[in-house]
């Protein structure tokens, strides 16, 4: 068994660990490589344990906060880049937009 | 305007009102050689991207003695070095070597007590003295302190780092930004601006296309119907029709509205609830600087700031967006966006900041695949004139400022 990635009480995440990207750039990628179906099922399995997680991140240290609760925060930023494709696209990309390949995030972000 | 607000916020303005406002501009369509002449882009470069303050930085870049960023300007032919001095001063420089010419930094960015050539090794000080020459004794009567870095004229207001070409500008920074720089003063730059998060794409069309599609609202309805289908159009203002418009000597401005009534989707409610976003339901600008919001109205959502010649500050309460539009050629455009948070103080903020953000950088990929396919046929000559109505008079008014510059038509 793999080692646990989320903080103890969000065991039930643990099948969406690859979700947990440090910067835009990487989350941007997963939505765009991602069928709608994953992206979906992830959206339906984090949306609503959102409280609860923010609940335990917002009681720690933003710039210091132990891995577990660290990739915990990831996992709610790619919610928010996936979010738009559930809510407003019905589907991975932008309709009809730009190239994201195109658009690229400076500095890591 | 003495009608009364509905209950989405918006209080209705006559139609037409803005042109009747400046019956100078004309109400005739505009053309469209300007977006596609090379001789046009080419009187750009010598008439305004060398005769304008042009934005090429924040302060917060340079954050102590030695903080360098290096601004290539294509444009311009030139790259540009700002650099704070040990003195703490800002001060920016034509990035060319006294030498034989080479690009001086090659960093995008950095902090350094000194700037050494690659090429043979001259060295300058951060205030831009030449203070190393090897093997200087085979130089015939070199004199190094007439050898220094070429000084280029640099400023900041708010916070920005703006630049001038010109060898003698006719006017100081705080002149050139006139009333638009004085109604945006107090506006809270500095605590917005420590969380940035940047984009950069080099776009397949005119610049000026970039810029015409970012201070009107009228496609906001239609191109962004998938993304923000209620934020900023509502059943009394399905258009989108602007609160304000100003127009200055060379800038101008829109305030936007926001619908008031906006149904925020599940994440963005779970935003909301975390921190500020552009696109809300709440707006109480009471701490705002007066001409901020000028209408003062509740439905408003943010204001449009179009800086000569291609610099955009729009501002919303809690967060505030820019963009630079950098001509490389007649129809290819660097374009950089940066959007500004205050300092996340909780992982809820920070998750609301990347909500927003998000939503921001999709709904501006509509625009810019747009832009792209304008491009494509706007030389076709199927087309000679743009036809503009009254919500798009700022359009109207840009490119009376750049013919006041640029004199292409004058005299024929």
């Amino acid at each position: 068994m793999s080692q646990r990635q989320f903080p103890a009480p969000f065991v039930d995440l643990e099948p969406f660990a690859a979700w947990a990207l440090a910067t835009e750039g990487q989350r941007a990628r997963k939505r765009r490589d991602s069928t709608m179906v994953e992206i979906q099922t992830f959206y339906d399995a984090i949306l609503p344990r959102m409280d609860a997680i923010l609940d335990h991140l917002n009681q720690l240290p933003l710039d210091n906060m132990p891995e577990e609760s660290q990739r915990l925060l990831h996992l709610t930023l790619a919610l928010a880049e996936v979010a738009p494709a559930v809510e407003l696209f019905n589907q991975p990309l932008v309709t009809d937009g730009y190239d994201p390949e195109r658009f690229i995030p400076q500095q890591g972000q | 305007m003495a009608a009364v607000a509905k209950m989405d916020g918006w209080t209705p303005t006559p139609a037409k009102v803005w042109h009747q406002q400046h019956p100078e501009l004309g109400t005739e369509p505009i053309p469209i050689e300007p977006y596609i002449s090379q001789q046009y882009f080419e009187l750009e470069r010598e008439r305004v991207f060398r005769k304008t303050w042009l934005n090429v930085g924040r302060i917060e870049e340079l954050p102590k003695p030695g903080s360098y960023l290096v601004k290539d300007l294509p444009i311009c032919q030139t790259s540009i070095l700002v650099v704070r001095g040990k003195d703490g001063k800002v001060r920016a420089f034509h990035n060319v070597c006294s030498h034989r010419s080479n690009k001086l930094a090659w960093n995008q960015q950095g902090n350094c007590q000194n700037f050494s050539c690659k090429f043979h090794g001259w060295t300058y000080n951060l205030e831009g003295q030449l203070t190393f020459v090897p093997d200087e004794e085979n130089f015939f009567d070199l004199k190094k302190s007439k050898l220094g870095l070429t000084p280029v004229a640099c400023d900041t207001w708010e916070g920005f780092i703006f630049v001038n070409l010109d060898s003698q500008p006719q006017e100081t920074l705080q002149e050139y930004l006139g009333e638009l720089g004085e109604t945006l003063k107090g506006y809270p730059f500095a605590e917005y601006s420590v969380e940035r998060y940047s984009w950069s794409t080099e776009l397949h069309a005119n610049w000026k296309l970039l810029k015409d599609a970012f201070q009107e609202a009228y496609h906001v309805a239609f191109l962004h119907k998938r993304s923000i289908p209620d934020s900023f159009t509502g059943k009394s203002n399905p258009f989108a029709h602007g609160l304000d418009y100003k127009l200055y000597r060379r800038h101008r401005q829109m305030s936007v509205w926001g619908n008031m009534e906006h149904k925020p989707t599940p994440v963005e409610g779970l935003a909301y609830r975390s921190g500020t976003l552009i696109i809300r339901n709440d707006f109480s600008a009471d701490r705002l600087p007066p001409g901020v919001n000028p209408t003062k109205d509740q439905g408003w959502a943010l204001d449009l700031n179009v800086i000569f010649p291609n610099f955009f500050v729009d501002i919303s309460e809690g967060s505030y967006f820019t963009y630079n539009m950098w001509p490389l050629a007649v129809d290819r455009t660097l374009w950089e966006v940066h959007n500004y948070f205050p300092k996340a103080q909780s992982a809820g903020q920070r998750f609301s900041q990347e909500y927003s953000k998000v939503l921001f950088r999709d709904v501006i990929m509509e625009d810019s695949s747009t832009l792209e396919q304008t491009q494509k046929v706007l030389a076709s000559g199927a087309k000679t004139h743009f036809v503009l109505q009254d919500q798009e008079v700022l359009i109207r008014h840009d490119q009376k400022v750049h013919e006041d510059y640029v004199g292409f038509y004058k005299g024929r």
